[in-house]
């Protein structure tokens, strides 16, 4: 788009409010629409040239500025800004409808008539037509978690651990909540681990805030999440083909091409479970060739235990 | 210091905008500024066409009434370019400005159509408190909304098919974009990922349709939903404490029975096997499938393959 084009659509929607608010202040037209008081001089001068033929005085659009404030008159063809195209629509419902979708968002506040009045120029029905999932929580713990955030104070969690399948009361520094990938996780140091872990919020089963505050709060740039060193153990197994996206979804240390077409990988392991419950999705497709005794059964002792279930 | 085009790109559009019936082109030549050479002025009144239409102008090319032999012009109809004041309040157009910042989507700038409703409105040093990863853009997200929101049925290749669909509806889960539509040639309703549709979605012809009223989602699917299998409903249970999270996951309208222990029964619709599959197993020893028969059969003899 050239220059000329964004300037354009500033002043399509621009020329309208100013016209409606009957004299507004420069200071707040320059806040809204985003530009210095000189600019807006700027960007205002042209519309003294547009109009109708025969383009006389009286056909031309009048912009006044006296003092703080500015008119402009006989601006009728502009006297609706344009549509919102597709795609600006879709940005800014996105946006609306994920943080409506947030624990504890409440429908009726500000944000959701808002999003619900576009809605309705736009002839949908919000609900109907989009919906965006950041990632679910209790609304509690989320509050706590951000109250924890912004206040730099400790929280104390009742968190369910995946990966080891374990439920564990911890004290955690909260340091920032964020969403990725469809959860809500929250960045913290672990007061139980002694280091920087991730949670995801819909696995913390209660948050409550501690007295405690906390000042180191130096956010890396890297997410903590399993970061295996040389402790960890290993494990080698051989994939089908059809599972070879476990290459790029686990923190796979090396894969080579068997002479019948499977992968040959090894992988760190960071607690039992974790491996346990890879074995189990991947079923007929991965087999272990190489491991300590424990880690080597941990899928077929898995199975055993599930199926003991099933009689 | 205003730029000739500028000025002129204005005052083309306050032209069409202003003509009841369609303007030729020498008409146009003649009121405005454009060079007086033919070429020149085709030349530059085409750019010009094309900026307009870059932007989301509705410029339409039509037969001026009248005029035989035919001859083509143009105009801005008024009703498909003004938007209709949505009458925003202040804290409600903050309200959007600040879920704007908060949540992007790559690639599609939010400030233009918030320009649009009224401009930026501070918002008071409020803070959303949870830092969103910017949502992964799909180059058919918008027109694929545009669709949705005039019900015009679409045409798009996916899986190898070409296919007409009737998009009823567009999701974001678990970092990806699906739509959800009626299929004309699998006659039923389906689910389709955005970054699998080959190529671009093309609008069909056709009347619109009328989506169904009855839909009303609310919260999100889960992946065990996003197939295009025989539906079936599978009642799990899942131990007191993988409970919580499970119903973090599935949403608490899906219990059926709630034990003393804290165990809990769900009903789960099914049309991806494989992916329930995983769902229970994730829960390890913790849950067990106990109907229909043939998922529970089904996760025995998966069980069984695992080495």
């Amino acid at each position: 788009m050239s220059g000329a084009a964004a300037k354009m659509q500033r002043l399509l929607a621009m020329v309208p409010w100013i016209a409606a608010n009957d004299g507004p202040q420069v200071d707040e037209v320059c806040a809204r629409f985003g530009l210095t008081p000189v600019e807006l001089a700027r960007d205002l001068e042209v519309m003294w040239l547009v109009g109708l033929p025969p383009y006389t005085p009286d056909a031309l659009i009048d912009v006044v500025q006296e003092g703080d404030r500015v008119w402009i008159h006989f601006a009728d063809l502009f006297n609706a800004p344009q549509r919102l195209t597709p795609e600006q629509a879709v940005a800014l419902l996105t946006a609306g409808a994920s943080v409506l979708a947030l624990p504890g968002a409440d429908p009726a506040g500000a944000l959701g008539r808002g999003v619900a009045k576009l809605a309705a120029v736009l002839g949908v029905d919000a609900q109907q037509v989009l919906d965006v999932d950041l990632g679910g929580g209790g609304a509690e713990v989320l509050d706590v978690l951000r109250q924890g955030v912004a206040e730099r104070r400790r929280v104390h969690l009742d968190y369910y651990s995946y990966g080891r399948d374990a439920r564990t009361e911890r004290d955690v520094d909260p340091y920032l909540v964020h969403a990725e990938d469809g959860s809500l996780y929250l960045l913290g140091h672990c007061h139980l681990a002694g280091g920087e872990r991730r949670f995801r919020v819909d696995r913390i089963a209660s948050a409550s805030l501690l007295e405690a505050t906390f000042t180191d709060r130096e956010i890396p740039s890297e997410r903590a999440v399993f970061q295996p060193d040389a402790m960890d153990p290993r494990v080698v197994i051989d994939l089908d083909a059809t599972a070879a996206w476990v290459t790029e979804a686990y923190p796979v240390e090396s894969v080579d091409a068997q002479p019948d077409g499977r992968l040959r990988v090894t992988l760190a392991v960071a607690a039992e479970p974790w491996l346990a419950r890879l074995l189990l999705g991947l079923g007929p497709q991965a087999t272990i060739v190489e491991g300590r005794e424990e880690l080597a059964s941990a899928g077929a002792r898995a199975a055993a235990r599930i199926l003991a279930r099933y009689g | 210091m205003s730029s000739p085009k500028l000025e002129r790109l204005l005052n083309l559009t306050a032209l069409l905008l202003n003509a009841r019936t369609p303007l030729t082109a020498e008409r146009i030549q003649r009121d405005l500024d454009y060079p007086e050479d033919l070429s020149a002025f085709r030349r530059a009144f085409e750019r010009d066409k094309d900026e307009l239409r870059a932007m989301g102008i509705p410029l339409r090319v039509e037969p001026v009434p009248g005029r035989l032999p035919e001859v083509d012009g143009y105009r801005i109809p008024r009703e498909e370019y003004a938007l209709r004041d949505p009458g925003l309040t202040v804290d409600e157009l903050a309200a959007l400005h600040l879920a704007a910042s908060a949540v992007q989507v790559e690639g599609l700038p939010t400030t233009e159509g918030l320009l649009k409703l009224g401009g930026l409105v501070a918002d008071g040093g409020q803070n959303l408190g949870v830092q969103v990863a910017p949502l992964p853009a799909d180059p058919n997200l918008g027109r694929l909304f545009g669709a949705v929101s005039s019900r015009s049925p679409v045409t798009m290749r996916y899986h190898e098919v070409d296919r007409k669909v009737d998009p009823y509806r567009l999701e974001f889960q678990r970092g990806r974009w699906y739509l959800t539509g009626y299929d004309h040639l699998r006659a039923e309703e389906r689910n389709y990922r955005l970054d699998r549709i080959d190529g671009a979605v093309t609008l069909a012809d056709g009347p619109s349709f009328s989506p169904p009223s009855t839909a009303v989602p609310g919260r999100a699917r889960g992946a065990w939903e996003l197939g295009g299998e025989e539906p079936l409903i599978a009642r799990v249970r899942i131990g007191g404490p993988q409970a919580h999270w499970a119903l973090q996951h599935v949403g608490p309208d899906h219990v059926v029975e709630e034990g003393e222990d804290g165990t809990v029964v769900i009903e789960l619709p099914v049309t991806n096997r494989g992916a329930f599959r995983s769902f229970v197993l994730s829960f390890l020893e913790h849950a067990e499938v106990l109907s229909p028969p043939e998922l529970r059969d089904d996760i025995v003899a998966w069980l069984g393959s695992v080495r």
